[in-house]
């Protein structure tokens, strides 16, 4: 018997529309899978295993456990890297599955099991073909997880940098403290003149983590179209994805205004902006 | 415990394994060349106008280092919230009288949100990875990268670019769409290569001694446990046992280095924890890197080479008093603290008041007059305010480049021949095709 037989399980996550159900058949305490889930469940666990990333990243495993020994989400978590990589390398649909719903987002992605493991395995790979596989059908526990990066994700998708300074919100970010965002209020001046002390004048902004050129923002989202990532993110929130389609389009415009304002200083230009279509 | 006999262990069994694929090469970089002469890609050359420097890396290959005319690869999280970083790194270059472009026209590398999300796809990341190069190489300066993890994961996506050919098939069609085509640098180098190339150049101009100061090092995840093979190290740092960098540039200062017992843990950060579940990032940050810092090693300041470990290290301090953890140890970057030691400005260039924990205690036993400079600064801030132009450690950039990656004299490569380099055309020897 596999050792994932042994494992704990951990209940699926009710969506709202289910909480709100009246009770179904529960086992041992805990909500059994709907037939949807369960039906996805094996989808998810068919492409993990036609992934052929499992083949390079999974390559055997001695449950030493040295993995989890330096892992420091273990400290924390309930999450062991042995265990997902046994739930990689033997586990099931439903285990898979049950890994997924929480488990997978507790790893730090730092790479130590990976540099621990006498087998060479890439367990932080592994975990993140699982998280992308989470992400691609929209699981709802996923959905949860990522709630709280919305404005990051924009960011990321329109300009092509995670943060922005003013992003660092005292609100959200009151652990870091008076000093965090550059301590605009101590020094007694805007937060834009915060960002004009920075001696460089591409960092001088609290919109972006530095100033993105049109052509820049709009060649990286043909990026995101041309490989599945903008598909992907629609699976996961549609809403959002429209909204940042809405941006590149205004994007799109502004930049064709400007090939008309600076048409003559382009002319004779080579290059990228020569044959940029947008 | 991560010593570089058992990181090597530990790769040469991974490549044994994954080399029984037929697909995996062990060094990347000698079929970059092969795939080069067969027309699939374009392989950014160091040039002797990039002043080389020879390193050594994990595997004993020899890494050049490129130390001129080099193409700064932002961090997005240096840039949004620790901009001390970057300036400090461009401070020394005017310092060392070194050639550069810091442009608009680059995105990051987009691998924090992986990490984090997974909202992407290593088809999108290897994409992202060679528009950056390709600007890189269309500008003809080398890319210097800033971010631990966008190094990491340059290493990564060059690899799997070298090793995958239908992802590499589609990177360049990507890429064709917007005038662009497949280039690979010769080498991904992480700016603090370039310090401890630089360091005796470095060193020579110190005004600050900081022999008695104690530093304990942060070493960053994803500089030397992805791609493990290619980071630097060198026989005078820790007996070759553990990656040269940083600890190199504060040895060469005169900094002691002191050790302690979590070295190898990372910092917390986590990618998303630091964002959305930041009561594991600080835990993780006072309870297994500050508190054996100061307790174990005494340290004055904790330096680290990454984005998001100066992040974690430095901005979890502050709630820790909640929890009776008042370290407040300064944590600083290499290219900060050697900054400060060649008599940079601690505000106007090193930034320090964008950190949680205090440097002016450190700044004191460094020698720096802090509250001199603070008042020069608190008087420059009311001079912008009041419509003063921003000293700048570079040209400022014009409107026309808010909007497109122009051409600033640099050779374009034609756009007739880049679309038949996969015909076989060959490209100039040591750079750009003309």
């Amino acid at each position: 018997m596999s050792i994932v037989a042994h494992l704990p399980r951990r209940a699926l996550t009710l969506t709202e529309e289910e909480a709100a159900a009246p009770p179904t058949m529960e086992l041992a305490g805990r909500k059994r899978a709907t037939a949807e889930e369960r039906a996805l469940a094996t989808t998810i666990f068919g492409e993990f295993h036609a992934d052929s990333r499992h083949r390079e990243f999974v390559l055997g495993c001695l449950n030493c456990g040295e993995c989890t020994t330096g892992c420091p989400a273990a400290r924390f978590y309930d999450f062991s890297p042995r265990e997902m990589l046994q739930i990689a390398q033997n586990g099931d649909a439903t285990t898979l599955w049950d890994a997924m719903q929480e488990k997978i987002w507790a790893c730090c992605q730092c790479y130590t099991c990976n540099m621990r493991c006498r087998f060479g395995n890439d367990i932080a790979g592994i975990i993140s073909v699982m998280r992308e596989l989470s992400v691609r059908h929209g699981i709802e526990s996923t959905r949860r997880a990522l709630a709280p990066f919305g404005r990051s994700l924009t960011l990321l998708m329109t300009v092509g940098t995670q943060v922005s300074s003013d992003m660092i919100q005292p609100d959200f970010f009151r652990d870091w403290g008076p000093f965090a965002t550059g301590s605009d209020k101590v020094w007694q001046v805007s937060a834009d003149i915060m960002r004009k002390a920075i001696p460089s004048d591409v960092l001088q902004t609290t919109r972006s983590a530095w100033e993105v050129s049109v052509q820049t923002s709009l060649e990286l989202f043909r990026i995101y179209e041309e490989t599945g990532v903008l598909d992907m993110l629609r699976g996961l929130d549609p809403d959002l994805t429209e909204m940042l389609v809405d941006i590149i389009e205004e994007r799109r415009e502004e930049f064709a205004e400007a090939r008309e304002r600076f048409g003559e200083e382009l002319k004779g230009m080579q290059g990228p902006v020569a044959t940029f279509s947008g | 415990m991560l010593s570089a006999n058992e990181i090597r262990k530990v790769v040469e069994e991974r490549n044994v394994h994954q080399r029984g694929t037929g697909k995996k090469v062990l060094d990347v970089r000698e079929e970059m060349y092969h795939l080069e002469e067969k027309g699939e890609l374009i392989v950014h050359r160091i040039r002797p106008e990039n002043r080389p420097v020879e390193l050594r890396t994990l595997f004993g290959w020899t890494k050049r280092i490129p130390t001129d005319r080099l193409w700064h690869h932002k961090s997005c999280g240096q840039c949004g919230n620790i901009p001390g970083y970057p300036s400090s790194l461009l401070w020394l270059m005017n310092e060392t009288g070194r050639t550069y472009l810091n442009e608009p026209h680059q995105t990051s590398c987009t691998a924090w949100n992986y990490h984090g999300t997974a909202t992407s796809n290593p088809v999108a990341l290897a994409a992202v990875a060679a528009r950056n190069f390709h600007r890189a190489y269309e500008t003809d300066h080398f890319p210097l990268i800033h971010c631990g993890t966008s190094y990491g994961d340059y290493k990564e996506m060059r690899k799997l670019l070298v090793e995958n050919a239908a992802v590499r098939t589609k990177v360049r069609e990507v890429l064709r769409k917007m005038g662009r085509d497949l280039v690979l640098p010769e080498e991904i180098v992480h700016y603090s290569e370039w310090v401890h190339a630089m360091r005796p150049e470095i060193v020579a101009r110190q005004k600050h001694p900081v022999h008695g100061v104690v530093t304990t090092v942060h070493e960053p995840c994803h500089y030397y446990k992805m791609v493990p093979e290619d980071a630097v190290y060198d026989d005078a740092v820790y007996a070759g046992q553990r990656p040269a960098v940083p600890s190199g540039i504060l040895l060469a200062l005169g900094a002691t280095v002191a050790d302690y017992s979590t070295w190898y843990d990372c910092c917390g950060f986590g990618f998303r924890h630091i964002l959305s579940e930041r009561e594991f990032s600080r835990s993780f940050a006072n309870l297994r890197k500050i508190r054996p810092m100061v307790e174990e090693a005494h340290s004055d300041v904790a330096i680290t080479s990454d984005t998001g470990c100066v992040t974690t290290l430095d901005k979890s301090q502050w709630i820790g008093k909640s929890h009776g953890l008042s370290y407040l140890l300064p944590v600083l970057s290499d290219v900060q603290f050697a900054a400060l030691s060649l008599g940079a400005h601690p505000y106007k260039i090193a930034q320090v008041h964008w950190h949680s924990a205090s440097a002016e205690g450190l700044l004191s036993k460094m020698g720096i007059d802090w509250r001199s400079a603070k008042a020069e600064f608190q008087e420059y801030l009311r001079a912008l305010k009041n419509g003063a132009a921003p000293e700048l450690l570079h040209p400022a950039h014009g409107e026309i480049e808010k909007f497109f990656a122009i051409n600033k004299g640099q050779v374009l490569p034609d756009p007739e021949v880049v679309p038949a380099l996969s015909a076989g055309s060959a490209t100039t020897e040591g750079g750009p095709a003309a």
